[in-house]
Protein backbone atom coordinates (compact mmCIF):
# COMPACT_ATOMS: atom_id res chain seq x y z
CA UNK A 1 0.00 0.00 0.00
CA UNK A 2 1.26 3.46 -0.84
CA UNK A 3 0.46 6.50 1.28
CA UNK A 4 0.54 9.78 -0.56
CA UNK A 5 1.15 12.90 1.50
CA UNK A 6 -0.21 16.11 0.07
CA UNK A 7 2.60 18.65 0.38
CA UNK A 8 1.03 21.32 -1.81
CA UNK A 9 0.01 23.48 1.15
CA UNK A 10 3.54 23.68 2.63
CA UNK A 11 5.07 27.15 2.24
CA UNK A 12 7.95 27.60 -0.19
CA UNK A 13 11.00 29.27 1.36
CA UNK A 14 14.23 30.77 0.15
CA UNK A 15 16.47 28.30 1.97
CA UNK A 16 19.65 30.32 1.48
CA UNK A 17 18.04 33.47 2.86
CA UNK A 18 16.54 31.58 5.79
CA UNK A 19 19.85 29.97 6.75
CA UNK A 20 21.65 33.28 6.44
CA UNK A 21 19.27 34.74 9.01
CA UNK A 22 19.78 31.81 11.40
CA UNK A 23 23.56 31.98 10.93
CA UNK A 24 23.48 35.65 11.85
CA UNK A 25 22.08 34.77 15.30
CA UNK A 26 24.60 31.98 15.81
CA UNK A 27 27.49 34.19 14.70
CA UNK A 28 26.42 36.94 17.10
CA UNK A 29 26.03 34.35 19.91
CA UNK A 30 22.42 35.46 20.36
CA UNK A 31 21.09 31.96 21.02
CA UNK A 32 21.05 29.08 23.51
CA UNK A 33 22.59 26.89 20.82
CA UNK A 34 19.33 26.10 19.03
CA UNK A 35 18.03 28.02 16.01
CA UNK A 36 15.93 31.08 16.81
CA UNK A 37 13.05 32.75 14.99
CA UNK A 38 14.25 35.80 12.99
CA UNK A 39 12.64 38.94 14.40
CA UNK A 40 12.04 42.19 12.56
CA UNK A 41 10.42 45.43 13.71
CA UNK A 42 7.05 44.46 12.20
CA UNK A 43 7.01 41.03 13.88
CA UNK A 44 8.03 42.68 17.17
CA UNK A 45 5.01 44.99 16.82
CA UNK A 46 2.68 41.99 16.97
CA UNK A 47 4.05 41.14 20.45
CA UNK A 48 3.93 44.69 21.74
CA UNK A 49 0.32 44.96 20.50
CA UNK A 50 -0.97 42.29 22.90
CA UNK A 51 0.13 44.17 26.03
CA UNK A 52 -0.67 47.67 27.23
CA UNK A 53 2.87 48.45 28.31
CA UNK A 54 5.46 51.08 27.42
CA UNK A 55 8.15 49.28 25.38
CA UNK A 56 10.80 51.11 27.42
CA UNK A 57 9.35 50.06 30.77
CA UNK A 58 11.93 48.14 32.81
CA UNK A 59 10.79 44.72 34.05
CA UNK A 60 13.99 43.53 35.73
CA UNK A 61 17.40 45.06 36.43
CA UNK A 62 20.68 43.49 37.48
CA UNK A 63 22.16 46.63 38.96
CA UNK A 64 25.77 45.48 39.18
CA UNK A 65 25.72 44.57 35.48
CA UNK A 66 24.02 47.88 34.66
CA UNK A 67 21.65 45.95 32.37
CA UNK A 68 17.87 46.26 32.16
CA UNK A 69 15.19 43.94 30.74
CA UNK A 70 12.74 46.28 29.05
CA UNK A 71 9.35 45.29 27.63
CA UNK A 72 10.78 45.73 24.13
CA UNK A 73 13.80 43.50 24.78
CA UNK A 74 11.59 40.91 26.49
CA UNK A 75 9.41 40.88 23.37
CA UNK A 76 12.32 40.51 20.93
CA UNK A 77 13.70 37.57 22.90
CA UNK A 78 10.24 35.98 23.30
CA UNK A 79 9.71 36.18 19.55
CA UNK A 80 13.17 34.70 18.92
CA UNK A 81 12.35 31.89 21.37
CA UNK A 82 9.37 30.90 19.24
CA UNK A 83 6.60 32.31 21.42
CA UNK A 84 3.30 33.25 19.83
CA UNK A 85 2.43 36.91 20.46
CA UNK A 86 -0.40 35.83 22.80
CA UNK A 87 2.16 34.17 25.12
CA UNK A 88 3.85 37.50 25.74
CA UNK A 89 1.79 38.52 28.84
CA UNK A 90 3.01 35.29 30.53
CA UNK A 91 6.62 36.16 29.66
CA UNK A 92 6.16 39.64 31.17
CA UNK A 93 4.70 38.16 34.36
CA UNK A 94 7.64 35.74 34.50
CA UNK A 95 10.17 38.60 34.35
CA UNK A 96 8.21 40.43 37.04
CA UNK A 97 8.36 37.30 39.20
CA UNK A 98 12.10 36.92 38.61
CA UNK A 99 12.53 40.57 39.63
CA UNK A 100 10.91 39.75 43.00
CA UNK A 101 13.22 36.80 43.66
CA UNK A 102 16.22 37.75 45.84
CA UNK A 103 18.96 35.76 44.11
CA UNK A 104 18.75 36.64 40.40
CA UNK A 105 19.40 40.34 40.99
CA UNK A 106 22.36 39.45 43.22
CA UNK A 107 24.21 37.54 40.53
CA UNK A 108 23.14 33.94 41.14
CA UNK A 109 23.12 33.25 37.39
CA UNK A 110 26.82 34.07 37.20
CA UNK A 111 27.43 31.54 39.95
CA UNK A 112 29.00 28.08 39.88
CA UNK A 113 25.78 26.80 41.52
CA UNK A 114 24.15 26.70 38.09
CA UNK A 115 20.53 27.33 39.02
CA UNK A 116 17.64 27.96 36.62
CA UNK A 117 14.36 29.87 36.73
CA UNK A 118 11.35 27.55 37.07
CA UNK A 119 7.85 28.82 36.33
CA UNK A 120 4.46 27.43 37.38
CA UNK A 121 1.37 28.73 35.58
CA UNK A 122 -2.09 28.67 37.17
CA UNK A 123 -5.51 29.80 35.98
CA UNK A 124 -7.62 29.61 32.80
CA UNK A 125 -4.70 30.87 30.69
CA UNK A 126 -3.30 27.30 30.77
CA UNK A 127 -6.19 26.12 28.59
CA UNK A 128 -6.24 29.23 26.40
CA UNK A 129 -2.53 28.97 25.54
CA UNK A 130 -2.35 25.16 25.73
CA UNK A 131 0.26 25.17 28.50
CA UNK A 132 0.87 21.52 29.34
CA UNK A 133 0.02 20.44 32.89
CA UNK A 134 -0.51 16.70 32.32
CA UNK A 135 1.73 14.09 30.71
CA UNK A 136 5.46 14.76 30.21
CA UNK A 137 5.41 18.09 32.07
CA UNK A 138 9.20 18.16 32.46
CA UNK A 139 9.71 16.89 28.91
CA UNK A 140 9.46 18.37 25.45
CA UNK A 141 6.67 18.76 22.94
CA UNK A 142 4.53 21.74 23.94
CA UNK A 143 5.08 25.06 22.23
CA UNK A 144 3.86 27.28 25.08
CA UNK A 145 5.89 25.51 27.79
CA UNK A 146 8.97 25.23 25.58
CA UNK A 147 9.05 28.78 24.28
CA UNK A 148 7.92 30.77 27.33
CA UNK A 149 10.76 29.27 29.36
CA UNK A 150 13.16 29.75 26.48
CA UNK A 151 12.18 33.42 26.24
CA UNK A 152 13.62 33.84 29.74
CA UNK A 153 16.83 31.95 28.87
CA UNK A 154 17.44 33.99 25.71
CA UNK A 155 16.81 37.18 27.70
CA UNK A 156 19.41 36.10 30.27
CA UNK A 157 21.95 35.37 27.55
CA UNK A 158 21.32 38.37 25.33
CA UNK A 159 20.28 41.18 27.64
CA UNK A 160 22.29 40.30 30.75
CA UNK A 161 25.25 38.78 28.91
CA UNK A 162 24.93 35.49 30.82
CA UNK A 163 26.78 33.40 28.25
CA UNK A 164 28.07 30.05 29.52
CA UNK A 165 31.88 29.91 29.98
CA UNK A 166 31.81 33.71 30.24
CA UNK A 167 29.60 35.62 32.67
CA UNK A 168 27.66 32.41 33.44
CA UNK A 169 30.20 30.31 35.36
CA UNK A 170 27.86 27.39 36.18
CA UNK A 171 30.03 24.40 37.01
CA UNK A 172 27.51 21.98 35.51
CA UNK A 173 24.19 23.82 35.21
CA UNK A 174 20.91 21.98 34.65
CA UNK A 175 18.81 20.96 31.63
CA UNK A 176 16.16 23.30 33.09
CA UNK A 177 18.28 26.18 31.79
CA UNK A 178 16.90 25.57 28.29
CA UNK A 179 13.33 26.03 29.49
CA UNK A 180 11.25 25.02 32.49
CA UNK A 181 7.61 25.98 32.59
CA UNK A 182 4.78 23.77 33.84
CA UNK A 183 1.07 24.32 34.35
CA UNK A 184 -0.69 23.00 37.42
CA UNK A 185 -3.10 20.14 36.69
CA UNK A 186 -5.85 21.95 38.59
CA UNK A 187 -8.60 19.85 37.02
CA UNK A 188 -7.23 16.59 38.45
CA UNK A 189 -6.15 17.94 41.83
CA UNK A 190 -8.17 17.27 44.98
CA UNK A 191 -6.78 20.45 46.54
CA UNK A 192 -7.09 24.20 45.88
CA UNK A 193 -4.57 25.34 43.22
CA UNK A 194 -1.16 26.74 44.20
CA UNK A 195 -1.88 30.41 43.42
CA UNK A 196 -4.92 30.55 45.73
CA UNK A 197 -2.56 29.91 48.67
CA UNK A 198 -0.99 33.30 47.92
CA UNK A 199 -4.28 35.21 47.98
CA UNK A 200 -5.26 35.02 44.32
CA UNK A 201 -8.69 33.95 43.04
CA UNK A 202 -8.85 30.58 41.30
CA UNK A 203 -9.89 32.43 38.12
CA UNK A 204 -6.78 34.66 38.20
CA UNK A 205 -3.93 33.82 35.84
CA UNK A 206 -0.71 33.72 37.84
CA UNK A 207 2.96 32.83 37.32
CA UNK A 208 4.80 31.48 40.36
CA UNK A 209 8.58 31.82 40.02
CA UNK A 210 11.19 29.62 41.67
CA UNK A 211 14.97 29.43 41.34
CA UNK A 212 15.86 25.74 41.23
CA UNK A 213 18.74 23.27 41.28
CA UNK A 214 17.34 19.85 40.31
CA UNK A 215 14.17 17.93 39.54
CA UNK A 216 14.22 14.47 41.15
CA UNK A 217 11.65 11.76 40.59
CA UNK A 218 9.90 9.81 43.33
CA UNK A 219 8.92 6.30 42.24
CA UNK A 220 6.05 5.17 44.44
CA UNK A 221 3.63 3.21 42.29
CA UNK A 222 2.44 0.84 44.98
CA UNK A 223 2.12 3.09 48.03
CA UNK A 224 -1.16 2.85 49.87
CA UNK A 225 -0.39 4.62 53.16
CA UNK A 226 -0.09 8.42 53.21
CA UNK A 227 2.69 8.24 55.83
CA UNK A 228 4.77 5.89 53.65
CA UNK A 229 4.37 8.10 50.63
CA UNK A 230 5.17 11.27 52.59
CA UNK A 231 8.33 9.64 53.99
CA UNK A 232 9.43 8.81 50.45
CA UNK A 233 9.34 12.54 49.68
CA UNK A 234 11.10 13.35 52.95
CA UNK A 235 13.99 11.03 52.10
CA UNK A 236 14.67 12.88 48.86
CA UNK A 237 14.28 16.32 50.42
CA UNK A 238 16.87 15.32 53.06
CA UNK A 239 19.48 13.88 50.68
CA UNK A 240 22.85 15.17 51.86
CA UNK A 241 24.12 15.96 48.36
CA UNK A 242 21.59 18.76 48.08
CA UNK A 243 22.72 20.51 51.25
CA UNK A 244 24.61 23.70 50.62
CA UNK A 245 23.05 26.00 53.24
CA UNK A 246 21.90 25.07 56.74
CA UNK A 247 18.36 24.44 55.50
CA UNK A 248 16.80 23.40 52.22
CA UNK A 249 13.52 24.12 50.38
CA UNK A 250 11.43 22.08 47.98
CA UNK A 251 8.49 22.17 45.60
CA UNK A 252 6.59 18.88 45.62
CA UNK A 253 5.06 18.21 42.22
CA UNK A 254 2.54 15.48 42.97
CA UNK A 255 0.80 13.48 40.29
CA UNK A 256 -2.98 13.23 40.64
CA UNK A 257 -2.74 9.64 41.93
CA UNK A 258 -0.46 10.62 44.81
CA UNK A 259 -2.49 13.74 45.65
CA UNK A 260 -5.66 11.59 45.71
CA UNK A 261 -4.01 9.13 48.08
CA UNK A 262 -3.36 11.92 50.56
CA UNK A 263 -6.74 13.60 50.05
CA UNK A 264 -8.64 10.33 50.43
CA UNK A 265 -6.90 9.79 53.76
CA UNK A 266 -8.13 13.23 54.81
CA UNK A 267 -4.82 15.06 54.41
CA UNK A 268 -4.90 18.70 53.32
CA UNK A 269 -1.85 20.33 51.72
CA UNK A 270 -0.98 21.77 55.14
CA UNK A 271 -1.19 18.32 56.73
CA UNK A 272 1.34 17.04 54.19
CA UNK A 273 3.53 20.14 54.59
CA UNK A 274 3.59 19.81 58.38
CA UNK A 275 4.31 16.08 58.24
CA UNK A 276 7.24 16.68 55.90
CA UNK A 277 8.51 19.53 58.08
CA UNK A 278 8.45 17.39 61.23
CA UNK A 279 10.18 14.44 59.59
CA UNK A 280 12.76 16.35 57.52
CA UNK A 281 15.65 15.75 59.91
CA UNK A 282 18.95 13.89 59.79
CA UNK A 283 20.99 12.42 62.62
CA UNK A 284 24.11 14.48 63.24
CA UNK A 285 26.21 11.34 62.67
CA UNK A 286 24.75 11.05 59.13
CA UNK A 287 25.73 14.65 58.40
CA UNK A 288 29.17 14.12 59.96
CA UNK A 289 29.66 11.09 57.71
CA UNK A 290 29.46 13.36 54.65
CA UNK A 291 31.28 16.31 56.23
CA UNK A 292 28.26 18.58 56.56
CA UNK A 293 27.71 18.68 60.33
CA UNK A 294 28.69 22.33 60.88
CA UNK A 295 28.37 25.74 59.23
CA UNK A 296 30.95 28.16 57.87
CA UNK A 297 31.00 31.28 60.03
CA UNK A 298 31.70 33.23 56.83
CA UNK A 299 29.17 31.90 54.31
CA UNK A 300 26.93 29.77 56.57
CA UNK A 301 27.39 26.92 54.09
CA UNK A 302 27.53 23.41 55.53
CA UNK A 303 31.02 21.99 56.03
CA UNK A 304 32.84 19.50 58.31
CA UNK A 305 33.10 20.36 62.01
CA UNK A 306 36.90 20.03 61.67
CA UNK A 307 37.12 22.81 59.05
CA UNK A 308 38.91 25.97 60.32
CA UNK A 309 35.86 28.11 59.38
CA UNK A 310 33.40 25.81 61.18
CA UNK A 311 30.86 26.96 63.73
CA UNK A 312 27.98 24.93 65.25
CA UNK A 313 24.64 24.80 63.41
CA UNK A 314 21.35 25.88 64.99
CA UNK A 315 20.40 22.35 66.07
CA UNK A 316 23.57 22.14 68.18
CA UNK A 317 22.12 24.69 70.55
CA UNK A 318 18.83 22.84 71.12
CA UNK A 319 17.76 20.15 73.62
CA UNK A 320 18.15 17.53 70.90
CA UNK A 321 21.46 18.43 69.18
CA UNK A 322 21.78 15.07 67.40
CA UNK A 323 18.53 15.55 65.52
CA UNK A 324 19.23 18.17 62.84
CA UNK A 325 16.26 19.86 61.15
CA UNK A 326 16.79 20.49 57.44
CA UNK A 327 13.75 22.71 56.89
CA UNK A 328 13.40 26.05 58.68
CA UNK A 329 9.64 26.49 58.12
CA UNK A 330 6.75 24.26 57.03
CA UNK A 331 6.27 26.71 54.14
CA UNK A 332 9.75 25.80 52.86
CA UNK A 333 7.74 22.98 51.28
CA UNK A 334 5.40 24.13 48.50
CA UNK A 335 2.94 21.64 47.01
CA UNK A 336 1.24 21.45 43.62
CA UNK A 337 -0.26 18.83 41.31
CA UNK A 338 0.97 18.19 37.77
CA UNK A 339 1.55 15.26 35.48
CA UNK A 340 -0.62 12.56 33.97
CA UNK A 341 -3.07 10.55 36.04
CA UNK A 342 -1.52 7.27 34.94
CA UNK A 343 1.13 6.25 37.49
CA UNK A 344 2.56 6.97 40.93
CA UNK A 345 5.57 8.98 39.76
CA UNK A 346 5.96 12.41 41.34
CA UNK A 347 8.89 14.80 41.68
CA UNK A 348 10.76 16.91 44.20
CA UNK A 349 11.99 20.16 42.71
CA UNK A 350 14.95 21.40 44.76
CA UNK A 351 14.51 25.11 45.30
CA UNK A 352 17.51 27.39 45.78
CA UNK A 353 16.82 30.11 48.30
CA UNK A 354 17.88 31.33 51.73
CA UNK A 355 15.68 30.37 54.66
CA UNK A 356 15.79 32.04 57.06
CA UNK A 357 14.98 34.78 56.32
CA UNK A 358 12.64 33.64 53.49
CA UNK A 359 9.61 31.71 54.67
CA UNK A 360 8.06 31.33 51.20
CA UNK A 361 10.62 30.13 48.63
CA UNK A 362 8.96 31.65 45.54
CA UNK A 363 7.45 34.81 44.08
CA UNK A 364 4.15 35.37 42.28
CA UNK A 365 2.94 37.77 39.62
CA UNK A 366 -0.45 38.11 37.98
CA UNK A 367 -0.57 37.72 34.21
CA UNK A 368 -1.86 40.84 32.48
CA UNK A 369 -1.87 42.87 35.65
CA UNK B 1 10.07 39.33 -3.98
CA UNK B 2 8.55 40.32 -0.67
CA UNK B 3 9.85 43.38 1.12
CA UNK B 4 12.71 42.63 3.50
CA UNK B 5 13.45 44.11 6.92
CA UNK B 6 16.56 44.13 9.08
CA UNK B 7 16.85 41.69 11.97
CA UNK B 8 16.71 43.29 15.42
CA UNK B 9 19.45 43.27 18.06
CA UNK B 10 18.10 41.41 21.13
CA UNK B 11 20.74 42.67 23.59
CA UNK B 12 20.08 46.37 24.07
CA UNK B 13 23.87 46.65 24.29
CA UNK B 14 23.99 49.44 21.72
CA UNK B 15 22.47 51.68 24.39
CA UNK B 16 25.38 51.11 26.79
CA UNK B 17 28.14 53.70 26.73
CA UNK B 18 31.76 52.62 26.53
CA UNK B 19 34.30 54.13 28.87
CA UNK B 20 37.61 52.35 28.79
CA UNK B 21 39.86 55.08 30.14
CA UNK B 22 42.31 54.06 32.84
CA UNK B 23 43.17 56.41 35.68
CA UNK B 24 46.63 58.05 35.47
CA UNK B 25 49.35 55.48 36.34
CA UNK B 26 51.60 56.21 39.31
CA UNK B 27 55.01 55.25 37.76
CA UNK B 28 56.45 54.82 41.30
CA UNK B 29 54.76 53.54 44.48
CA UNK B 30 57.11 55.41 46.85
CA UNK B 31 55.12 56.75 49.79
CA UNK B 32 51.75 55.96 48.20
CA UNK B 33 48.92 54.65 50.39
CA UNK B 34 47.86 51.12 49.48
CA UNK B 35 44.17 50.15 49.49
CA UNK B 36 43.48 46.44 49.97
CA UNK B 37 39.89 45.51 49.10
CA UNK B 38 38.96 42.15 50.63
CA UNK B 39 35.86 40.40 49.24
CA UNK B 40 35.76 38.00 52.26
CA UNK B 41 36.57 34.88 50.24
CA UNK B 42 38.88 32.40 52.04
CA UNK B 43 42.53 33.51 51.98
CA UNK B 44 41.75 36.91 50.41
CA UNK B 45 43.00 38.80 53.49
CA UNK B 46 46.18 36.74 53.68
CA UNK B 47 46.96 37.21 49.98
CA UNK B 48 46.28 40.96 50.04
CA UNK B 49 48.30 41.60 53.20
CA UNK B 50 51.26 39.65 51.81
CA UNK B 51 51.13 41.67 48.57
CA UNK B 52 50.93 44.86 50.65
CA UNK B 53 54.06 43.82 52.62
CA UNK B 54 56.00 43.07 49.43
CA UNK B 55 55.06 46.44 47.91
CA UNK B 56 56.22 48.21 51.06
CA UNK B 57 59.44 46.23 51.40
CA UNK B 58 60.59 46.29 47.77
CA UNK B 59 58.88 49.32 46.22
CA UNK B 60 58.71 51.80 49.09
CA UNK B 61 54.91 51.93 49.24
CA UNK B 62 53.43 53.72 52.27
CA UNK B 63 50.86 52.48 54.77
CA UNK B 64 48.16 50.03 53.74
CA UNK B 65 44.46 50.17 54.57
CA UNK B 66 42.27 47.07 54.49
CA UNK B 67 38.63 47.37 53.38
CA UNK B 68 36.05 44.59 53.48
CA UNK B 69 33.06 44.14 51.14
CA UNK B 70 29.77 43.18 52.75
CA UNK B 71 28.82 40.75 49.94
CA UNK B 72 31.30 39.10 47.59
CA UNK B 73 28.85 38.44 44.73
CA UNK B 74 28.24 42.03 43.65
CA UNK B 75 30.52 45.06 43.30
CA UNK B 76 31.31 47.11 46.39
CA UNK B 77 28.75 49.76 47.31
CA UNK B 78 29.25 53.32 46.08
CA UNK B 79 29.87 54.64 49.61
CA UNK B 80 32.72 52.17 50.15
CA UNK B 81 34.25 52.86 46.72
CA UNK B 82 34.02 56.62 47.35
CA UNK B 83 35.70 56.22 50.74
CA UNK B 84 38.49 54.11 49.27
CA UNK B 85 39.02 56.62 46.45
CA UNK B 86 39.25 59.34 49.08
CA UNK B 87 41.71 57.57 51.38
CA UNK B 88 44.23 55.69 49.22
CA UNK B 89 46.38 56.18 46.13
CA UNK B 90 46.00 52.77 44.49
CA UNK B 91 44.13 49.54 45.15
CA UNK B 92 44.60 45.77 44.99
CA UNK B 93 41.33 43.80 45.16
CA UNK B 94 40.97 40.04 45.72
CA UNK B 95 40.02 37.34 45.31
CA UNK B 96 37.54 36.42 42.63
CA UNK B 97 37.40 32.65 43.00
CA UNK B 98 33.72 32.00 42.16
CA UNK B 99 31.33 32.81 39.32
CA UNK B 100 29.78 35.95 40.69
CA UNK B 101 32.66 37.21 42.85
CA UNK B 102 35.27 37.04 40.07
CA UNK B 103 33.12 39.27 37.90
CA UNK B 104 32.44 41.51 40.90
CA UNK B 105 36.17 41.92 41.63
CA UNK B 106 36.76 43.01 38.03
CA UNK B 107 33.80 45.40 38.31
CA UNK B 108 35.31 46.86 41.50
CA UNK B 109 38.52 47.51 39.57
CA UNK B 110 36.68 49.28 36.75
CA UNK B 111 34.58 51.35 39.16
CA UNK B 112 37.72 52.44 41.05
CA UNK B 113 39.56 53.27 37.81
CA UNK B 114 36.60 55.49 36.89
CA UNK B 115 37.07 57.22 40.27
CA UNK B 116 40.69 57.93 39.29
CA UNK B 117 42.29 55.18 41.38
CA UNK B 118 44.75 52.76 39.69
CA UNK B 119 43.53 49.28 40.57
CA UNK B 120 44.74 45.73 40.07
CA UNK B 121 41.94 43.17 40.43
CA UNK B 122 42.81 39.58 41.21
CA UNK B 123 40.63 36.63 40.18
CA UNK B 124 41.54 32.97 40.02
CA UNK B 125 42.52 31.75 36.55
CA UNK B 126 39.47 29.42 36.48
CA UNK B 127 37.34 32.54 36.23
CA UNK B 128 39.33 34.57 33.72
CA UNK B 129 36.49 34.44 31.13
CA UNK B 130 33.96 35.59 33.73
CA UNK B 131 36.07 38.64 34.52
CA UNK B 132 36.56 39.38 30.83
CA UNK B 133 32.81 39.10 30.19
CA UNK B 134 32.11 41.44 33.11
CA UNK B 135 34.52 44.02 31.66
CA UNK B 136 32.60 43.92 28.34
CA UNK B 137 29.24 44.28 30.11
CA UNK B 138 30.68 47.24 32.05
CA UNK B 139 31.68 48.95 28.79
CA UNK B 140 35.41 48.34 29.38
CA UNK B 141 36.38 45.47 27.06
CA UNK B 142 39.99 44.41 27.52
CA UNK B 143 40.26 45.72 31.08
CA UNK B 144 43.49 44.27 32.45
CA UNK B 145 43.42 42.21 35.65
CA UNK B 146 45.50 39.44 37.19
CA UNK B 147 44.43 35.80 37.17
CA UNK B 148 46.09 33.95 40.05
CA UNK B 149 46.54 30.20 39.71
CA UNK B 150 43.53 28.22 40.98
CA UNK B 151 42.94 27.23 43.79
CA UNK B 152 43.31 29.90 46.45
CA UNK B 153 40.79 28.98 49.13
CA UNK B 154 42.46 25.70 50.11
CA UNK B 155 46.10 26.92 50.26
CA UNK B 156 48.33 27.15 53.36
CA UNK B 157 49.80 30.51 54.35
CA UNK B 158 53.19 29.49 52.86
CA UNK B 159 51.52 28.68 49.55
CA UNK B 160 49.68 32.02 49.64
CA UNK B 161 53.05 33.80 50.03
CA UNK B 162 54.25 32.04 46.88
CA UNK B 163 51.14 33.15 45.01
CA UNK B 164 51.76 36.75 46.14
CA UNK B 165 55.39 36.62 45.02
CA UNK B 166 54.38 35.26 41.61
CA UNK B 167 51.68 37.89 41.22
CA UNK B 168 53.91 40.86 41.95
CA UNK B 169 55.42 41.59 38.48
CA UNK B 170 51.98 41.37 36.84
CA UNK B 171 50.36 43.62 39.44
CA UNK B 172 53.14 46.19 38.95
CA UNK B 173 52.67 46.05 35.18
CA UNK B 174 48.88 46.58 35.54
CA UNK B 175 49.48 49.53 37.87
CA UNK B 176 51.98 51.04 35.43
CA UNK B 177 54.86 50.99 37.92
CA UNK B 178 58.25 51.53 36.28
CA UNK B 179 60.61 51.66 39.25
Amino acid sequence: MTITIDNSTAPAVDEEHLLAALDHYWNQEWTDGLPVVPVTESYLAEFLAVVDRDPNEILFTITHLNRHMTVRLAAINAAMAGCKPEYFPVVIAAWEGIAKEPHPRRGIWQSTTGTAPFLVVNGPVREELEINSRGNIFGSGFRANATIGRAIRLGCINVFGLHPHKLDQATQGTPAKYTSVIGENEEQSPWPPLHTEFGYEATDNVVTTFVIRSVIHIEARHSMEPEQLALDFVDTICRTGALIHEYTSALLVLVPEHAELFANAGWSKDDLRNFVFEHATRRRSALAAVGKDALSHKSRWRLPAAHPDAMPDTASGTDDPDNVRLLSHPTSVQIMVAGANNAGVSAVVEVFTLNPPREIPCSTSKIGG
Amino acid sequence: MAMTELLLDPTGMEEGAQDSTLSPRPVSLKGLTIGLLDNTKPNATLLLEEIGRLLQRHYGAGESKLYTKDYFGTPAKDELLDRIADEVDFVITAVGDCGSCSAASVADGILLERRGIPTASITSDSFLPSGEAMARVMGFPGFDFYAVKHPVASLSSEEIKDRAQTALPELLRILGVEE
